[in-house]
């Protein structure tokens, strides 16, 4: 490890064109996880002090985005950031059964429409009502863009448990988004007939 | 990862109308359906549910479930942090030490196991032992250690189990029918990846194919504390098919039975499922299993 102070200033440069592009990113999935942004904003503090000491491990500056979600998981995780934000989840069943029923074709739900009317805030709301590692592993494929294999490399889980987590993690989004679309206000469009039966996604079910 | 191959259209056993048949068929693509809408399925897989598709409105409309969540997940903005948060951040910086060499909290680092520290060792024990003593108690713990939670299942109740003990059962009670040199023709007959455990205290004696209730399978034996254990390797769609496995595996578990002298652990590994057969105690299956997930 160079110990001058130009060699050290150099790490400073280079953690800094690696790491600062994505603080805004990392401050977003630490927002979702805690009770409030000044929260947020020390998980991503202490992230980058864990990955400033830690920066010579980093061999691939291509895996410096996974390799930060990695440590602030584990800041997070270590704050405690599960049990407050899961403390309202709701029945697993129920939004199964919601999701069944769009996909059997059973209710008037078209969900595309739904799910476009949803503000931003509801979204958070959403993801906050199904399990931790369901939601997880959902927001870091479709809100970060990352791939299955950064995913499992982040979570440090096999890539076919990525898989399965995403598929259950978006269908309960799904029963999630539908089975509360009345009490936050999406249920009152032609997207929403119940007791009818038509389609999802523009398509009628078929046996 | 390697094509898996699959077959999603009706049975021949099948006959109109049977449910459950159906409902089990859409419960394995179920777990693949978002993989293949965020086109993360190998070509082959792909195109076998591409062809499904074509006949299946109902997981059609579950592909296009998956499109929507997506595409407003998506959409979410990026606020850009502030400058005074970016300067904080800087301030705190300058005022660290130089980089360490050693890994922070939070980067997992994989060891071999035959380089881990008998704490390390132990604590996967510990967790095996627990597993099979309070029978279907799940342990939870943090997946960045060593060793997962385990849960307990019922080997009869999984016939996925039930056909590995059976075969282990038939291949153990005479000479083993391969041999280690046979590993290069046993990854030529199944679809997913076959890699040995290697490390100190774990040889390869033997590598065969099987076939577990119409299913390809690889077998390796093992000799491991001057005992023979088998690793049976599956395709994704066979260990992930029923629920009993899929829903501890799903939630980052590993899976343990016991059928009176032998001993099960199971996991899922990249592109496959992995079952450690043993006529030996849990902790030398939760022992040997870190080797595995080293390789």
């Amino acid at each position: 490890m160079p110990d001058s102070a130009s060699s050290i200033d150099e790490q400073h440069a280079r953690f800094q064109a690696l790491v600062l592009p994505h603080l805004d990113r990392l401050l977003r999935f630490a927002q979702r996880r805690t009770s409030s942004t000044g929260d947020a904003e020390d998980a991503v503090q202490d992230t980058c002090v864990k990955a400033w000491l830690s920066f010579g491990d980093l061999r691939d500056a291509d895996k410096a985005r996974p390799w930060l979600y990695r440590i602030l998981r584990s800041v997070l995780s270590d704050v405690g950031e599960k049990a407050e934000r899961r403390r309202q989840l709701v029945d697993i069943t129920r939004l199964e059964q919601a999701h069944e029923e769009l996909i059997g074709g059973d209710t008037d739900v078209v969900f595309s429409e739904v799910a476009a009317r949803l503000d931003g805030e509801m979204l958070a709301r959403a993801l906050s009502l199904i399990p931790e590692d369901f939601a997880t592993a959902v927001e870091l494929h479709d809100i970060d863009g990352f791939k299955y294999h950064e995913i499992a490399e982040i979570a440090g889980i096999p890539i076919g448990t990525v898989m399965s987590r995403i598929s259950r993690g978006r269908r309960l989004l799904a029963g999630t988004i539908v089975a509360n679309r009345r009490a936050w206000g999406l249920g009152t469009s032609d997207a929403v007939r119940p007791g009818a039966r038509t389609r999802l996604g523009g398509e009628r079910s078929t046996p | 990862m390697s094509d898996l191959h699959l077959n999603f259209g009706a049975q021949p056993y099948e006959r109109p109308g049977d449910d459950d048949a159906r409902e089990a068929r859409h419960q394995v693509l179920a777990t693949l359906l978002g993989a293949f809408a965020d086109g993360e399925l190998p070509p082959e897989t792909a195109s076998q549910i591409d062809a499904h598709l074509l006949g299946c409105a109902r997981c059609r409309r579950e592909v296009e479930l998956h499109a929507s969540v997506r595409a407003r997940l998506s959409r979410e903005p990026l606020q850009p942090v502030s400058a005074a948060f970016r300067e904080r951040i800087m301030h705190e910086l300058a005022h660290k030490q130089a980089p360490r060499s050693v890994p922070a909290a939070g980067i997992v680092v994989l060891t071999p196991w035959w380089r881990l520290t008998p704490v390390h060792i132990v604590s996967a024990a510990l967790i095996a032992v627990a597993a099979s003593v309070v029978g279907v108690q799940r342990l939870r713990a943090p997946e960045r250690s060593a060793a997962a939670p385990a849960a307990v299942v019922n080997p009869s109740s999984v016939p996925l189990l039930t056909s590995v003990l059976a075969d282990y059962r038939r291949a153990t009670a005479g000479d083993l029918p391969g041999r280690a040199r046979d590993l290069d023709a046993v990854r030529a007959a199944v679809p997913f990846p076959v890699q040995p455990m290697r490390g100190d205290g774990a040889r390869l004696l033997a590598a065969w194919s099987t076939d577990l209730a119409g299913e390809p399978a690889a077998v390796l034996a093992y000799r491991w504390h001057d005992q023979l254990v088998l690793e049976y390797l599956v395709a994704e769609p066979v260990f992930f098919r029923h629920p009993s496995l899929r829903a501890p595996i799903a939630a980052g578990d590993v899976v343990t039975a016991r059928n009176g002298a032998q001993g099960m652990l199971a996991w899922a590994a990249p592109e496959s499922g992995v079952i450690l057969v043993g006529d030996v105690p849990m902790t030398e299956l939760a022992a040997l299993r870190l080797g595995a997930t080293a390789r």
